[in-house]
């Protein structure tokens, strides 16, 4: 296509307003990222701040350490727990909250209304809720009703379950609103015509409304797993990783290794290897859901 | 045209990944200036410096008040991170070569990176004692003075002990019958906030300085331990099986895992139970809570009968960042701290002794009286300040979640000490 002179001057313009961000994204992100992927193949820490090549021996020693098979197997428990819960309510909530109720705005705000606080305070505001002592709001009510305390967050084998419901809880309402958009972009025609052929509530769910939420589907499934395998916040908040190790996650070894034991390389190659899981993850999961389009259209 | 822009955006991104393989800059700090001498009093300059702890400002009150009068040309900041982040958080702020000009603490890692400034040649520091200096002192060289002492004991109820006929045990199995006769009258006899990795840890250590350092095979276990020589799975085990028995006898219980150590000093200060592992630093605390509490401090009782062990020491310490910006105005507050008057006013927040050549630490207030044959006898201690290289939080902090494991059912206390050997043995290797 020949370049006009307006053309020319247009794409320049363009190109110039692109670049501050450009120029962000390079300094904020590839260089951290290129020092990162160097620093992990050298023995870096506070003890060796004048650094050596060290070859893989972090990647070898990454995967016999037994807190990062803690924090890997935490991790994708968590993530995968909490990307099924999330969308398997946000799903059948917007439906409902599709439909002309009166209250409908309210609820809608209601279910929302967690999203927007900070993880912190909602970590710390469970944790209180959750606590074991005589001042746990939730043991209380289940006092009143007869039934046995609960070791939330002390019961190891419990604690990670006790944390993910409480995210649940904040995240459910923001993939409600993602679903709703997307319901509300889906043609009456198609509802209309399923009545007249007297199609059932499942059958319509099933072949008409759930194939065309598949784009909120992949975006909310995609989110809440990468959501999911960076969890931080809420887990430091509500169990510090603890009781002992059994919360901790890969972001949280992460920061023990890197930060707290200043070891540098070592935690470069955590960074290193968890930055692939996810690009693995996010990627099977898209290929997934867009063979899984392809085959209902 | 275009071709230029895609070729300065190439650059640019080729530029990005070259520079990010470049070295590594030494950290290479001004060089120290020379010892102060100027009375604080005349000091005229103005100056912005920041302190960053880990006690609480209220911990600090008194202090920080005199300091303010004492230097009227500074703006004194003082920064509050709280201990589960405090290495984390500094750390980063030294790495970046930036950070507060005052530091509560000394790791052995920010001695080694060249984070903090020697005070060796500072003449404030000769006015402390050996012993308060020592634990600041890495190869010769001293990096921070002394702070006043810190401890933990028990804290105890003495409404509850009196209406039960109770007095602070002497030994540890009086200690056990004590929780019985507590339980048996319907009374929570323990708060413990195990959800802190610290307050169990302390606890056993406890009965480790009694059973264990009391005796002459404890003396030098600390410097071994730091160079390998020597392991806690050895040393430390038959301390902490016979700790294990206030497990055992469900004194302590799993659902404390899931208790703040605010929630435990909660139970304690409104009664609902009599005892609570602390130290001076919660006196202030327990009284906003209850007024009317009435409460005193026993040390850890041991196997044998006596007066029992206090877990801690050279207390924190304020060690200066070698990057300070206000590196002289820093050292003028180290001066003036270093002054009988300072460390009354440290004392007067968070009770401690000084380590203060010439301080009168003779007057113990009326609620540590239960813990004055502990004092008299030296019984403070503390094991890994003297660590050497291991000197730190990472190995207690391993130790601490380790017995959370145990409190959980899922470790054994020779677990415990094993994970934790092996702990040191990978943090020892890294320093390789």
């Amino acid at each position: 296509m020949k370049t006009t002179g307006w053309n020319l001057k247009r794409n320049v313009t363009f190109q110039l307003f692109v670049l501050p961000a450009l120029i962000g994204y390079l300094i904020f992100y590839i260089y951290p990222l290129v020092q990162t992927f160097i620093y992990s193949f050298t023995n870096y820490s506070l003890y060796h701040l004048d650094m050596e090549w060290i070859g893989i021996d972090n990647y070898t020693r990454l995967f016999k350490d037994d807190s990062v098979i803690i924090g890997i197997k935490n991790t994708v428990i968590y993530a995968l727990l909490i990307t099924l819960l999330q969308n398997g309510l946000a799903i059948p909530l917007a439906i409902a909250l599709n439909r002309p109720l009166k209250s409908r705005n309210g609820l809608r705000l209601v279910f929302f209304a967690p999203a927007v606080l900070s993880p912190l305070v909602v970590g710390f505001l469970w944790s209180y809720l959750m606590s074991s002592t005589d001042y746990g709001l939730i043991n209380q009510a289940l006092r009143a009703i007869g039934l046995n305390d609960v070791n939330w967050l002390g019961n190891p084998k419990l604690a990670l379950y006790s944390i993910l419901l409480t995210q649940v809880w904040q995240w459910t309402g923001y993939a409600m609103v993602i679903y709703l958009a997307n319901l509300q972009g889906i043609s009456k025609d198609y509802y209309e015509a399923a009545s007249i052929d007297g199609a059932k509530a499942w059958t319509v769910f099933r072949q008409i409304t759930l194939p065309l939420l598949l784009p909120s589907i992949s975006f909310n499934t995609v989110m809440g797993m990468i959501g999911g395998l960076k969890v931080f916040d809420v887990i430091f908040a509500m169990t510090g990783g603890g009781p002992g190790h059994s919360t901790e996650t890969i972001v949280m070894t992460l920061i023990n290794k890197g930060i707290t034991e200043s070891q540098f390389g070592y935690g470069s190659s955590f960074a290193v290897v968890f930055s692939l899981l996810i690009m693995i993850v996010a990627f099977i999961q898209l290929k997934v859901l867009k063979k899984w389009e392809e085959r209902l259209f | 045209m275009k071709k230029a822009l895609r070729v300065v955006a190439s650059l640019l991104l080729c530029s990005a990944i070259l520079s990010a393989c470049g070295g590594n800059g030494n950290n290479t700090g001004s060089e120290s200036p020379a010892p102060t001498n100027n009375s604080a009093s005349n000091n005229t300059e103005e100056a912005t410096v920041k302190i960053i702890g880990f006690n609480k400002e209220e911990t600090r009150k008194s202090y920080l008040e005199l300091l303010r009068q004492q230097f009227p040309n500074y703006d004194i900041q003082f920064q509050f991170v709280d201990n589960k982040q405090f290495k984390n958080v500094v750390t980063t702020y030294l790495a970046s070569g930036e950070g507060p000009d005052i530091i509560e603490g000394t790791e052995s890692s920010w001695i080694a990176a060249g984070y903090l400034e020697d005070l060796t040649n500072q003449p404030f520091v000769s006015r402390y004692y050996d012993t308060g200096i020592k634990g600041f002192t890495q190869n010769g060289k001293v990096y921070a003075i002394p702070l006043q002492s810190w401890f933990e004991g028990i804290w105890y109820n003495k409404e509850i002990f009196a209406q039960n006929n109770l007095t602070p045990p002497k030994s540890f199995d009086e200690w056990m019958e004590l929780h019985d006769t507590l339980r048996n009258a319907g009374v929570k006899p323990q708060a413990m906030g195990a959800k802190s990795w610290e307050s169990m840890m302390k606890q056993s250590i406890g009965v480790a300085l009694n059973d264990f350092y009391s005796k002459p095979e404890g003396k030098d276990f600390d410097g071994k331990f730091g160079t390998g020589e020597a392991t806690l799975s050895e040393a430390w085990l038959s301390a902490f099986k016979k700790w294990d028995e206030t497990i055992a006898k469900k004194n302590l219980t799993p659902d404390m895992l899931g208790v703040e150590y605010d929630q435990a000093l909660d139970e304690f200060a409104t009664g609902k139970a009599a005892m609570w592992e602390s130290g001076p630093w919660a006196y202030e605390t327990l009284l906003q809570k209850n007024p009317n509490l009435k409460l005193g401090m026993f040390p850890i009782p041991g196997s044998a009968e006596g007066s029992g062990w206090l877990v801690g020491g050279p207390g924190s310490s304020w060690s200066v960042n070698k990057n300070a910006k206000n590196k002289d105005a820093a050292l003028k507050v180290l001066d003036f701290t270093s002054t009988p008057e300072a460390q009354a006013a440290l004392i007067k927040d968070n009770f401690g002794t000084s380590f203060l050549e010439g301080v009168d630490n003779s007057g113990i207030p009326e609620q540590y009286a239960d813990s004055k044959a502990a004092f008299d006898e030296g019984h403070v201690y503390v094991p890994w300040g003297n660590w050497g290289t291991l000197a730190g939080n990472d190995i207690i902090m391993e130790l601490g979640k380790q017995l959370q494991d145990h409190l959980a059912g899922v470790k054994s206390i020779e677990e415990v000490l094993k994970n934790t050997d092996k702990k040191a043995e990978e943090i020892r290797n890294s320093m390789k």
